[in-house]
C-alpha cells in the first residue's frame, strides 16, 4: 500500500488520539478510583501509615455496601514526602490519572496551600484535613475541609472557659508561628467578642528550650484560666512542666496538641485535669465509636484525628458520587454542599458554601492521662 | 528581686548546657583548627543511647549513663577516623564540609530508627525541684551547674599539671614542633575527638531530662554553643565557659524584661555586636598578636 499524507496524518492522528481513548474506556472501567496524597517517607510517615488505615476501613466498608455507582472502589496512594514540594508532585502524579474521580489530599495546611493551584487546575473534588481557616476562603470551589477550622478551636476554648468553667481572667501562649498567631488570634477575638480582654498574651519562637519568663509572666498578670496554642509537644512538654512547678494552677484549655499521644507521654502529671479541644473524641458519637472499634481491630493502636479525618473523607467522597449519580465533577461537588446531617466520625457534616463541612469541636479532658469526653460545642455559622 | 533570682537561676542553668558543648567545640578547633558542625549530634548521639539502655532495655541509670558515654568514646574514634582524619592533610574547608556532611547523616540515621516523636529519659534525681523563699530550684539543673563547675576544675587541672594534658596543648599549638619532639600528634588529634564527644555527650545526657531527646535537640543547643564560644574568643577555654553562661542570662532576662518571641535574637544579637566590635571575643587573642 503507498502511504500517502492523508493515510499518514490520519494514521499519526488515531496514534496520538488512541491513549486517551482507550483512557476514557478505562473510565468506565470495573473500579471507581480515589486519589491520595499521603506522607509515606519523611517526619509524618508514622502518622501517614494512620491516614491511610482510616481511608482503608472507610473504604472496606464503602465497598461492602455495594460500592459506589454499583462498583467497588479502589484508592490510589502517592508518598508527598512529609514537604511541600513532595506534595505537589504527589498530586499532579496522581492528576494524570484521568480514572481518579477525587482526591484525598493533606492533613497539613501548608501542603494543602502548595497543592490548591493544581487542584483548582484538575478541577475534582479534593477532601483534605488542614485547618487553616484561609484555605477555604481561596475561591477555590474543589477544596472540601473533614476537619472543623481553627476559628471555632478558638471560639470553642473561649466559650468552654467562660460558659462552663466560668472564668473571666485569660492568660493566653501561643507559638508564633503561622498556627499559633492564627490561633491566638481567634482566640482573643472570641474573649473579646463576650466583652473580655485577656489579662496577658505571650507569644514564643518553636523549639524553645525554657519558658521561665513566660511562666513568671502568667503568674505576676494572676490569670485564673489558661488557653494555648502549641505547635510541638517538646514545647507544650517543657512549658506544662514548668508551670507547675513553678506554682501556676489555674485551670488550662488548649489546642488539640495539648491531647495527643506524644503531649501525655512527653508531660505526663504535668497535663493532668487540663482541658483540650480535639475534633476527634471517641466518645463524642456512635460514628467516633463505631470508627475506634474498628481502627483498633486493624491497627493495635488507639485512634486519633489522622485517621478519622481519612476515614470521614472516603465516606463523603462516596456518599456525594453516589448521590449524584455520575462521576461528573460538577455534579460531584453540588452533591456535597446539598449533603446536610452526615454523621462522621468527627462529627455532623454540613458542608457550607466555602466547603467547610464540620462547624465544632469537641471538648475533652486529661484525667490522669486518660483523655476523657467533656462536652461538644457546635456553632451554626 | 523574686522574679531575677528565679530568672538568673534559669539563666545560669541553660547557660551551663552552651558552655559544655561550647567546651568541645572549643577543644576540636583548637586541636585542628576547624570547627565541628556536628558537635551537636554528640549530645543527641548520647541521649538516644541513654534512651536506648535505660528506657528501652530498662538498666539502671548509673549504668546507662556509663555505657552511653562508653559509646560516645567508641563514637568519638569512629567520627575522628571517618569525618576528619581522611582529609587531615586538606585546608579547613573540606574538613568543615565534612562535619556538616556527618551532622545530616546522623541525624536522618536516629530518624529513621526512632522518628520524629520526642522520647522521655526520666530525671536523674526523683525530687524534681525545690523551693529556697520564693525561688524553685530544678534539681536537674542544679546537677548540671554542679556538672559543669565540676568538669571546668577538672579540665584545668588536666590540661596544666599532667603530661597527656601538655601534650595535647603542644599539639594544638603546634603540630610540626609537637610531631618533632616525639608526641604522637595523630593519637592526640583521636584522643580530642574522644574528650570532645564525652563532654558533648554528658551535655545532651544531662539536658535530656528538661529538653526531651529529639532528633532536633543537637542542632538547637549547637548553634547557641557555637555563639557562645565566639563571644567568649574561639579557642579559649575560659571563654567558652564564660560566654555560655552568658549567653544563657542574657536571653533569659531579654526575654522575661523585652520579649520572649525574640529570645533566640539577643543571642544572636550578642554574637553580631562581638563580630563586629570584638572580633576576636572576651579572652580571644587577637589574630596580629597570635601571628
Amino acid at each position: 500500500m503507498q502511504v500517502t499524507r492523508r493515510v499518514f496524518t490520519s494514521g499519526l492522528a488515531a496514534g496520538l488520539a488512541a491513549p486517551a481513548l482507550l483512557r476514557g474506556a478505562q473510565a468506565q472501567g470495573a473500579t471507581i478510583k480515589f486519589g491520595q496524597v499521603v506522607p509515606i517517607t519523611g517526619p509524618a510517615a508514622e502518622a501517614g501509615k494512620y491516614a491511610m488505615a482510616g481511608a482503608k476501613i472507610a473504604l472496606e466498608k464503602v465497598n461492602k455496601a455495594g460500592g459506589v455507582l454499583g462498583k467497588q472502589v479502589e484508592i490510589v496512594t502517592e508518598d508527598d514526602q512529609t514537604t511541600n514540594p513532595g506534595a505537589v508532585l504527589a498530586f499532579s502524579k496522581l492528576a494524570t490519572n484521568a480514572d481518579i474521580v477525587g482526591f484525598i489530599g493533606s492533613i497539613r495546611s501548608t501542603q494543602v496551600h502548595a497543592m490548591a493551584p493544581d487542584i483548582l487546575k484538575t478541577a475534582k473534588p479534593c477532601m483534605f484535613g488542614g485547618t487553616d481557616p484561609t484555605l477555604t476562603k481561596l475561591g477555590n470551589p474543589w477544596l472540601f475541609r473533614c476537619r472543623p477550622n481553627d476559628s471555632y478551636s478558638g471560639r470553642v476554648i473561649a466559650a468552654y472557659g467562660l460558659e462552663e468553667l466560668k472564668l473571666k481572667k485569660w492568660g493566653i501562649v501561643h507559638s508564633t508561628d503561622a498556627f499559633g498567631t492564627n490561633g491566638m488570634k481567634a482566640l482573643a477575638g472570641a474573649l473579646e467578642a463576650a466583652g473580655v480582654k485577656p489579662v496577658v498574651i505571650q507569644g514564643y519562637a518553636n523549639q524553645s528550650q525554657d519558658f521561665t519568663p513566660v511562666v513568671l509572666a502568667l503568674k505576676q498578670a494572676g490569670i485564673d484560666v489558661l488557653g494555648s496554642y502549641f505547635t510541638f509537644e517538646n514545647d507544650l512538654g517543657i512549658f506544662a512542666r514548668q508551670l507547675r512547678q513553678l506554682g501556676v494552677n489555674a485551670p488550662w484549655v488548649g489546642s488539640p496538641s495539648i491531647v495527643n499521644v506524644t503531649a501525655l507521654k512527653l508531660a505526663g502529671p504535668a497535663l493532668y485535669n487540663t482541658f483540650g479541644v480535639a475534633d476527634y473524641a471517641e466518645d463524642s458519637s456512635p460514628e467516633a465509636k463505631a470508627f475506634a472499634d474498628a481502627y483498633r481491630g486493624m491497627m493495635k493502636v488507639d485512634p486519633d484525628n489522622q485517621s478519622s479525618w481519612t476515614y470521614d473523607a472516603v465516606n463523603l467522597l462516596a456518599a456525594a458520587i453516589n448521590k449524584a449519580g455520575k462521576t461528573d465533577p460538577q455534579a460531584v461537588r453540588e452533591a456535597m454542599l446539598s449533603i446536610k446531617g452526615f454523621k462522621g466520625a468527627e462529627g455532623e457534616y454540613n458542608f457550607d458554601q466555602n466547603g467547610d463541612g464540620l462547624h465544632g469541636y469537641n471538648v475533652v479532658q486529661n484525667k490522669s492521662g486518660k483523655i476523657v469526653f467533656s462536652k461538644h460545642i457546635e456553632f451554626k455559622d | 528581686m523574686d522574679l531575677v533570682l528565679q530568672l538568673l537561676f534559669t539563666g545560669i542553668g541553660i547557660g551551663s548546657v552552651y558552655a559544655l558543648v561550647a567546651l568541645g567545640f572549643v577543644l576540636i578547633f583548637r586541636a585542628t583548627n576547624v570547627v565541628n558542625f556536628a558537635q551537636g549530634e554528640f549530645s543527641m548521639v548520647a541521649a538516644f543511647l541513654m534512651v536506648i539502655f535505660a528506657v528501652d532495655l530498662g538498666w539502671p541509670y548509673w549504668l546507662s549513663a556509663l555505657l552511653s558515654l562508653g559509646g560516645m568514646a567508641v563514637y568519638g574514634v569512629i567520627f575522628n577516623l571517618g569525618v576528619y582524619y581522611p582529609l587531615r592533610h586538606r585546608t579547613y574547608l573540606p574538613v568543615i564540609i565534612s562535619t556538616i556532611g556527618a551532622s545530616i547523616l546522623v541525624t536522618n540515621t536516629m530518624l529513621a530508627l526512632y522518628g520524629p516523636q520526642p522520647q522521655v529519659l526520666a530525671p536523674v534525681f526523683e525530687t524534681p525541684g525545690f523551693n529556697i523563699g520564693p525561688v524553685y530550684l530544678d534539681s536537674q539543673y542544679l546537677l548540671i551547674i554542679a556538672v559543669t563547675i565540676v568538669l571546668v576544675a577538672f579540665q584545668y587541672w588536666f590540661f596544666e599539671h599532667t603530661l597527656l594534658g601538655k601534650k595535647l596543648q603542644a599539639t594544638s599549638q603546634d603540630k610540626e614542633m609537637a610531631s618533632l619532639l616525639g608526641i604522637p600528634v595523630a593519637a592526640m588529634i583521636m584522643i580530642t575527638f574522644v574528650y570532645s564527644a564525652l563532654i558533648g555527650g554528658l551535655a545532651g545526657i544531662l539536658v535530656a531530662p528538661i529538653l526531651f531527646v529529639s532528633i532536633q535537640m543537637g542542632g538547637t543547643i549547637a548553634l547557641k554553643a557555637f555563639a557562645a564560644t565566639i563571644i567568649g574568643g574561639f579557642g579559649d577555654v575560659a571563654g567558652a565557659i564564660i560566654g555560655g553562661l552568658a549567653l544563657g542570662v542574657i536571653e533569659t532576662f531579654g526575654a522575661a524584661y523585652v520579649s520572649v518571641p525574640y529570645k533566640d535574637g539577643f543571642a544572636f544579637l550578642v554574637l553580631v555586636l562581638f563580630l563586629v566590635f570584638r572580633p576576636q571575643g572576651l579572652f580571644g587573642e587577637r589574630v596580629a598578636e597570635k601571628a
